[in-house]
């Protein structure tokens, strides 16, 4: 016999879940698909087919980062994009305040100035990132990507690893400034 | 026992009551201090005055991103991602903006913010136009003092847009 009074429990449970789940998601973690391209190999090795959300990686993302905001090199990195505020972008941030990058294609070095940083993709070829909208301010961040969570077969941490070319750039240009 | 379950329950309604408290702010709105000067005399218009005012802050207006010149915004400072400053926005994507070293473009997806009182206020003079996802809410009313308790308006200021 479903009473008032239990059709009301049912209620308050599921309202206090929800709220616990928004709570946590808010400020705890969260798991967000990623789409596109320009983490390969590292997130979405493969092509896109139309199944999309069935076979798109699926990242867990943890905020407890942005109480103290310590990121560091080769962190993933889930931010708002500078251009279009109204999409997110994921990538790997390779240089922090007041490191030099050497911005590809000319002789220029740019400093990152103080409270940015410089992100770009894994997959350089199909990646919208720094190189285009120059670096971003830290409080674009939203969280840190650090398993991935779908499909299984997949299913591990994220390596915070330092890519191997940036790493010679920043190096070059120091010297060239010493 | 009885008490035992007196406790739970009051435990269980406070867990509610900050649970719903912590949602709320997070997402809809809420109240915050302001410090300094550089908004006066819309905020603290005297100095050492023992009460900063207090205004509170909506977040709905981040769901669609729709802001307008002339709003007063609660955003991380961009120089140093640990602080928060409030300006008003003076330029949207698009305007452009004459500044001392020439006139500038605000870039899409940024704005540009400058504080009430230009003398001593530190904002896209310096640090150029500010991408719209570092904003955290829009400032609506002035909650405290009593005395002051007021709506702010959307007052768009005269000097500074070139054309």
């Amino acid at each position: 016999m479903v009473t008032p009074s239990f059709l009301w429990n049912v209620c308050k449970s599921s309202f206090t879940f929800g709220l616990i789940g928004l709570t946590i998601s808010d400020r705890f973690a969260s798991i967000v698909p990623v789409r596109g391209l320009s983490m390969s190999p590292t997130l979405n090795p493969h092509e896109s087919t139309s199944l999309g959300l069935f076979t798109d990686d699926h990242v867990l993302v943890e905020k407890r980062c942005l109480t103290n905001y310590k990121f560091s090199h080769g962190d993933v990195v889930v931010f708002c994009s500078p251009s279009s505020y109204k999409e997110k972008h994921i990538k790997r941030i390779t240089a922090m305040a007041g490191d030099w990058i050497s911005v590809p294609y000319s002789y220029d070095a740019v400093k990152i100035p103080e409270g940015h940083c410089w992100v770009e993709g894994d997959n350089p070829t199909n990646s919208l990132d720094s190189r285009s909208f120059g670096p971003i301010p830290v409080g674009l961040i939203r969280g840190r990507v650090t398993h991935i969570m779908w499909p299984p077969q997949r299913v591990g941490k994220v390596d915070t690893r330092f890519p191997k070319d940036g790493e010679c750039l920043v190096c070059y240009c120091i010297i060239i400034f010493l | 026992m009885g008490t035992q379950n007196m406790i739970l329950n009051v435990f269980k309604k406070y867990i509610g009551i900050g649970l719903v408290g912590i949602t709320v702010t997070d997402r809809y709105g809420g109240v915050c201090p302001i410090r300094g000067s550089s908004m006066s005399p819309t905020f603290n218009p005297s100095l050492g005055s023992f009460t900063d005012d207090y205004v509170f802050l909506e977040k709905f207006c981040l769901d669609k991103y729709r802001f307008a010149h002339g709003d007063v915004v609660i955003f991380s400072d961009p120089t140093n991602y640990k602080e928060r400053c409030v300006k008003r926005i003076v330029a949207m994507e698009g305007d452009y903006i004459s500044n001392v070293s020439g006139v500038v473009k605000v870039p899409e997806g940024h704005c540009w913010v400058e504080g009430d009182n230009s003398a001593s206020s530190f904002d896209s003079r310096s640090f150029g136009p500010i991408p719209l996802g570092l904003i955290h809410g829009r400032v609506t009313h002035i909650v405290w003092p009593p005395q002051r308790i007021k709506k702010i308006d959307r007052k768009v200021p005269q000097e500074g847009l070139a054309f």
